[in-house]
């Protein structure tokens, strides 16, 4: 149904990271924030898109900001990270979705929750790691991946879903041998991204042991969080839901601390 | 969200958060529907991949299941939790719960019809004497041998002993529902459990749509279990002796088993038996005599007054039939399968060894039967996606067949329905070796087509 060559291929099509963005990583890299937010502010719909998304109530800023250089300070070099792999994905993202019922909107909506709600977990967890704040931001990535893959075959992958009760992902996985989080994984790399953002990925499949308590442990919390967010009625109604298999298991022992970083955010 | 249907139990399997907003995004109006008409006997919501709900995310589904109740009699409530996911269902629904709760889905298949695992060993255990008892006699009726643990120190004691019981039921909850006549599947008989008074009503708790495909799929032997049934009146006698001579147009037979004449006239047992119903005192003297099995037909199904062949309309819709299957086999093992050959004859079968079969059936406005026949390694083959795994586990690679050919029915009812022919269709059934297919389909003029799929050969055949 899917072929290797065509997942290659996809991969190979995927492009890589703008060059005024992929600068404005490696400054953020070096520590250089002012310098970053200069060389950022010629990317102009990039921007846009930051203005639109820090000023979401998701990221919880008191009065409303549109100084490019003011956001990057006001941010912090690992969510500014954070943010450009976001708005890096945005570039990647369907004009028309297939097997989602997703748009530009929601998937934009979409980002801004989990990102916004990774960063709350990762100051809970005392987490300053800028690779790991950046790791996030490729789960939507997940998304455009499978959407793409399934395109040619929507209705045969939803009848063989109906028949039995697999994930889409687990489909994947049996026909073509690979699953959405290592095609993640290939897409950290293309985007020259740090090794261990791979790893917390496949982690937050909840299926594959990390070796690294640590990771497995950002693992478990990132793979709650995907659930918290595709359990929202605009994103069962997206299909979200049934994209991978929750392992109810793996998340049990964090499920009140969870709760209550999430409830924090909420209230 | 659509249930998964096996067995003739159909599940919902929610996952994630399940509040009152994410239920009602998880079932649309076509889903309750879909599930309505599902046939299914009984209709689960697994909570396995919950990790919270509350009132209002369950009470989206027991409106659902209510319905759906209500328009097919099914068995419905909700499966796989822990006790604190149990004791907090009980909490919310107090009064109201007149749903069921099974621990387990294994658990909730004992209480299913149709279900063709019996003689099960059980023991039960409730707080409540009546719902021990009420799982007791549901576990009897359908084959299995329920110990109920009278207290919970007698039921900690024994179910520490693990190995005498197949299953050890807690934790559970029968709800209080009207019953219909259940049915389930032993091998190739089909059990009826009739209770208390048989009259007018019994004509309306029959399923009478189930029976009928029952014979067209093959079904060559139906016994009555009559243990419970107090008495039997005209009206319920002349419905057993139309059902007695349907099933003697397809050269069926029907048993009552442990029937009583206190309150029947003995003249009833008489009248039926000239209508050719046959009477046992115990399920066991036929089930347990292979010979008598045999003879009464439960082992094969010989394909009696429908000898319809084709007819002009089920020809015309062929090739999708054909694509439908073609298709099929693509999604599942991307390798292409091509028509070899397609010719108007009885089913012809050459080399029988080391095959597997299955068939599905549709009715409505076509009727027809589609027949498929693998080597078994390309069975396995094709099967591939939905086993997951590498096994020689016949049992599972049935199973697999079995959904294979689901896809297939589910398939040609699409693509019928895009021209605005509708069908449904039956339960798919598989066959371990092709000679009991041959029974099934022998005489019938079909239409046999060769597909091949990676040098390899399988077997297509169409009739009605």
């Amino acid at each position: 149904m899917i072929t290797k060559e065509q997942i290659d291929s996809f991969i190979q099509r995927i492009p890589p990271a703008p060059k005024v963005l992929q600068e404005t990583i490696n400054l953020l890299d070096n520590g250089e924030l002012t310098k970053a937010a200069k060389t950022a502010s010629q990317d102009v719909a990039f921007n846009a898109y930051i203005q639109n998304l820090v000023n979401k109530p998701a990221y919880g800023l008191q009065h409303q900001v549109s100084d490019t250089s003011q956001i990057f300070s006001l941010l912090g070099i690992p969510k500014c990270k954070q943010i450009i792999y976001s708005y890096i994905l945005t570039l990647l993202s369907p004009e028309k979705w297939s097997l989602f019922e997703l748009d530009f909107i929601k998937f934009k909506e979409l980002q801004a929750n989990i990102s916004g709600k990774w960063n709350l977990i990762l100051e809970h967890l005392k987490i300053v790691d800028k690779s790991v704040q950046s790791s996030i931001s490729l789960l939507p990535a997940s998304l455009i991946v499978a959407d793409a893959l399934f395109k040619e075959r929507i209705d045969d992958v939803k009848l063989l879903k109906e028949t039995k009760n697999l994930d889409y992902n687990t489909i994947l996985k049996r026909i073509c041998g690979i699953d959405i989080f290592d095609l993640c994984e290939e897409i950290s790399k293309k985007w020259g991204m740090d090794e261990n953002v791979g790893e917390i990925i496949q982690s937050a499949s909840g299926v594959k042991k990390s070796e690294k308590k640590d990771i497995e442990y950002l693992g478990k919390w990132m793979h709650l969080l995907l659930f918290y967010e595709f359990s929202k009625p605009v994103f069962i109604e997206a299909g979200l839901n049934d994209f991978i298999d929750f392992q109810i298991d793996f998340v049990d022992e964090i499920y009140e601390d969870f709760m209550m970083v999430i409830n924090g955010a909420t209230k | 969200m659509r249930a998964i249907i096996k067995n003739g139990i159909g599940v919902f399997h929610p996952q994630g958060f399940l509040d009152g907003d994410a239920a009602e995004s998880m079932l649309s109006i076509d889903d309750i529907k879909a599930t309505e008409n599902s046939e299914a006997s009984m209709i689960l919501v697994s909570l396995k991949k919950v990790i919270f709900f509350n009132k209002n995310g369950l009470e989206t589904f027991v409106r659902m299941l209510k319905k759906v109740h209500k328009s097919n009699n099914a068995i419905v409530g909700f499966c796989d939790y822990d006790i604190k996911k149990f004791n907090s269902i009980i909490n919310f629904f107090q009064n109201e719960l007149s749903f069921s709760l099974f621990k387990t889905y294994e658990i909730a298949s004992l209480f299913a019809q149709n279900y063709d695992k019996q003689n099960k060993n059980v023991l039960v255990y409730s707080d409540d004497k009546s719902q021990r008892a009420a799982m007791a006699i549901e576990l009897h009726n359908n084959g299995h041998n329920p110990i109920i643990a009278q207290s919970k120190a007698e039921f900690k004691e024994k179910s520490a002993k693990k190995d005498t019981y197949d299953m050890i039921i807690e934790d559970s909850y029968i709800g209080q529902m009207d019953s219909n006549i259940s049915s389930r599947v032993t091998g190739n008989a089909i059990i009826y459990t009739l209770s208390s008074y048989l009259d007018a009503d019994t004509t309306n708790k029959f399923n009478i749509a189930y029976h009928t495909n029952s014979l067209k799929i093959g079904f060559r032997l139906f016994i009555f279990e009559c243990y419970t049934v107090k008495s039997m009146n005209i009206h319920a006698l002349n419905f057993f002796s139309k059902i007695a001579t349907y099933a003697a147009e397809y050269n069926a037979t029907i048993c009552f088993v442990g029937m009583t004449y206190e309150k029947t006239p003995i003249k009833f047992k008489e009248t039926l038996e000239d209508c050719g119903i046959m009477f046992f005192e115990r399920l066991d003297d036929i089930l347990e005599d292979k010979e008598l099995l045999h003879e009464l037909g439960a082992s094969k199904a010989v394909a009696g007054k429908d000898k319809k062949g084709l007819n002009k309309a089920l020809v015309s819709e062929l090739p999708k039939y054909i694509d439908a299957t073609v298709a099929t086999i693509n999604m599942m093992t991307n390798a292409k399968a091509t028509k070899e050959s397609a010719q108007i004859q009885t089913i012809d079968i050459k080399d029988k060894d080391d095959k597997l079969a299955s068939s599905i059936g549709f009715y409505g406005d076509l009727e027809g039967m589609i027949m498929l026949a693998f080597p078994k390694k390309i069975a396995k083959k094709a099967c591939e996606v939905l086993i997951g795994e590498e096994t020689d586990d016949i049992e599972l690679i049935l199973d697999a067949l079995a959904e294979f050919v689901n896809i297939i029915g589910g398939k040609v009812k699409s693509l019928l329905s895009n021209e605005n022919i509708k069908v449904k269709i039956t339960l798919p059934r598989t066959y371990e070796n092709v000679d009991e297919l041959l029974e099934v389909a022998q005489d019938k003029k079909g239409v046999q087509v060769d597909l091949s799929f990676e040098d390899d050969k399988f077997l297509f055949f169409l009739t009605r």
